[in-house]
């Protein structure tokens, strides 16, 4: 018997839990010949912004060991170009689509809420409070609980689709940021984005990015991604959605154990696109070997040996320790 | 386009550093043009961790074999695992990608080559002599032993040069492209340029057709990370006044663009 894949966030119910993560695979169109979104549960798409966005001047991308860095800069048509050229192709695709947005302030992020709740395309809204590429303001609702507070509280009561805080990872207590959006009404937290990273020329004594700095994604992150994906599954009742540095069908599955409900893979998909199919067909074989009949046998099941909790225990109490300063 | 599956059937070192692959593909890969890439994944173990874009030097099509032809230079990690994968290593690539040549009927093409950017244009040679169509062929390298494929150009009209005039005119292809249109009389309207090489000889080459009008396309080199147009990795600088701040992709609006429309100060 094929184990039950399905799983919540929110309201969205996914087919199965193996997403695509946003800034990969554009609105779909581009990998149509090469992703079988039938397959997966659904993709993320690039972010939109308020207005139209050229992106960051090149280089945008560098391989690194292990890993990618990238500045792209969020280039994307903004609200009205996504309305009337974007939302018609995610129209026909064959699997969940979650709207990832991005606004310089609350006001456009509230605009871009409205926006796409209103377009009737969205299943879901993936909040992009954690772009590093885009300026001072791309991880300020990220980086500061009060001001996820701020935004989540004021998108909340625009739509009626689950909202999905995208978070960022460059912080030192992530758990404290998630529950400030769970608790301004965020139905998932979706981690980690990308590690503010940098790559320099030796010979050229020049950066490589055009920007200096940008984002670090791929295997090189994967051990860093899961321990902030289990530090948040701690901090919050929500789904998480976790990501960072999958690249076979047994990351996945660590993210799952982890305390994810949902992944979405990312970089490694340039590679090989075939890798969220694969990962699909992984968590199956996964589930069948240990003999269950659903997905939620995975969910959060990571077995902690007793007495090893110190690292977790000590995230918790510090955390406990500065609430109880405030 | 599509992800086929390809097998290494020659992986030959022709001078130090510089190799030419052959791989085959299955029929599900289209006939490439001049011009085009493939986005190849250079080794099965997931490492380097991207694929990399290398335009095509040809494409075989004869007793039941297709198989396309890379030219590449060992340059980085991946080029080096690249050139020491063995005859029947399987890959696989994405391809054919991206826009390729697009010779006018009425003028004659002058082929301007750059060192291993000499690749796409002898696959471009090619279709202009199985089209019987007369043209130009300038070829420039460092020394002898890197003018690849000389031999092979058949049906246009060569000239060489070498930093080292170790061949050919001692000197920069750019002074035989002046001298080929002085000499030629060429106009806007009776030639036009296709070229590839290092971006620093492409600014020049795009620079002098820009002055005289004379058209001019040119394969542009650049790392990517999806080859497909979605991550928007690849952007293409262009003057002011084109493209209104806008960015186009390097692999859906190239690698083959127009010369004199690109900001090359600014392109890495």
């Amino acid at each position: 018997m094929t184990p039950a894949l399905g799983v919540r966030i929110g309201s969205l119910k996914l087919r199965n839990p193996i997403l695509v993560a946003s800034g990969i695979i554009g609105y779909g169109q581009d990998y149509e010949r090469l992703v079988d979104l039938s397959a997966i549960g659904g993709i993320v798409t690039k972010t939109v912004t308020r207005r139209a966005r050229a992106g960051n001047p090149p280089p945008r991308v560098v391989e690194v060991a292990s890993g990618m860095l990238n500045s792209i800069g969020i280039e994307n048509p903004g609200l009205e170009g996504f309305l009337e050229v974007k939302v018609p192709i995610l129209r026909d695709l064959t699997c969940a689509v979650i709207v990832s947005v991005e606004g310089e302030d609350t006001k456009e992020f509230c605009e871009l809420v409205e926006g796409v709740s209103g377009s009737g395309v969205a299943d879901a809204i993936e909040v992009n409070i954690s772009c590093p590429n885009v300026g001072p303001h791309g991880l300020k609702y990220s980086t500061d609980a009060g001001m996820a507070r701020e935004v989540m509280s004021a998108i909340r009561p625009l739509t009626e689709l689950p909202l999905i805080a995208k978070l960022t990872p460059n912080v030192t207590r992530i758990g404290e940021i998630a529950e400030a959006c769970a608790d301004c009404g965020a139905d998932a937290v979706s981690l980690v984005n990308t590690f503010i990273g940098m790559a320099i020329d030796s010979r050229t004594r020049r950066p490589i990015l055009g920007t200096v700095l940008g984002g670090l994604s791929g295997p090189a992150i994967k051990p860093l991604a899961l321990a902030k994906t289990w530090e948040v599954a701690q901090a919050v009742d929500v789904p998480v959605i976790g990501m960072g540095g999958i690249a076979r069908p047994q990351d996945a599955i660590e993210f799952l154990l982890a305390g994810s409900t949902a992944v979405q893979v990312g970089t490694a998909l340039f590679a090989d696109p075939g890798l969220a199919e694969a990962c699909v067909d992984g968590l199956v074989e996964y589930l069948k070997r240990m003999g269950a009949s659903s997905v939620d046998a995975v969910i959060g099941a990571l077995e902690v040996p007793e007495g090893r909790g110190a690292i977790r225990a000590g995230i918790a109490e510090r955390r406990t320790g500065q609430r109880g300063g405030r | 386009m599509n992800l086929v599956d390809c097998t290494v059937l020659e992986n030959r070192e022709l001078s130090a550093g510089n190799h030419l692959l052959t791989l085959t593909v299955p029929r599900g890969f289209a006939t490439p043009k001049p011009g085009q890439f493939v986005h190849l994944r250079i080794s099965p173990e997931g490492e380097p961790l991207l694929r990399r874009p290398y335009s095509l030097e040809g494409f075989v099509n004869r007793g039941g074999v297709r198989a396309v032809r890379i030219y590449f230079s060992v340059v980085g990690r991946g080029s080096r695992i690249l050139a020491s994968q063995p005859k029947g290593q399987r890959l696989d690539l994405i391809g054919p990608l991206g826009i390729g040549f697009a010779p006018k009927v009425r003028r004659l093409p002058i082929l301007v080559a750059g060192g291993r950017g000499v690749a796409p244009l002898l696959f471009l040679s090619r279709t202009l002599r199985e089209k019987k169509r007369p043209y130009v062929f300038l070829f420039g390298a460092r020394s002898k032993g890197e003018l690849y494929g000389v031999r092979e150009i058949k049906g246009g009209r060569v000239h060489l040069a070498t930093d080292d005039g170790s061949v050919g005119y001692e000197g920069s292809v750019l002074d035989l492209l002046k001298r080929e249109v002085a000499e030629g009389e060429h106009t806007p309207l009776t030639a036009e340029i296709f070229t590839c090489g290092p971006h620093g000889l492409l600014h020049e080459v795009a620079d002098f057709a820009r002055v005289r009008g004379i058209r001019c396309e040119a394969s542009l080199e650049g790392p990517m990370a999806c080859a497909v147009g979605a991550c928007r990795g690849c952007p293409v600088p262009l003057n002011p006044g084109d493209g209104n701040g806008r960015y186009p992709a390097m692999c859906v609006e190239g690698p083959v663009m127009d010369a004199t429309v690109v900001d090359w100060a600014r392109l890495p």
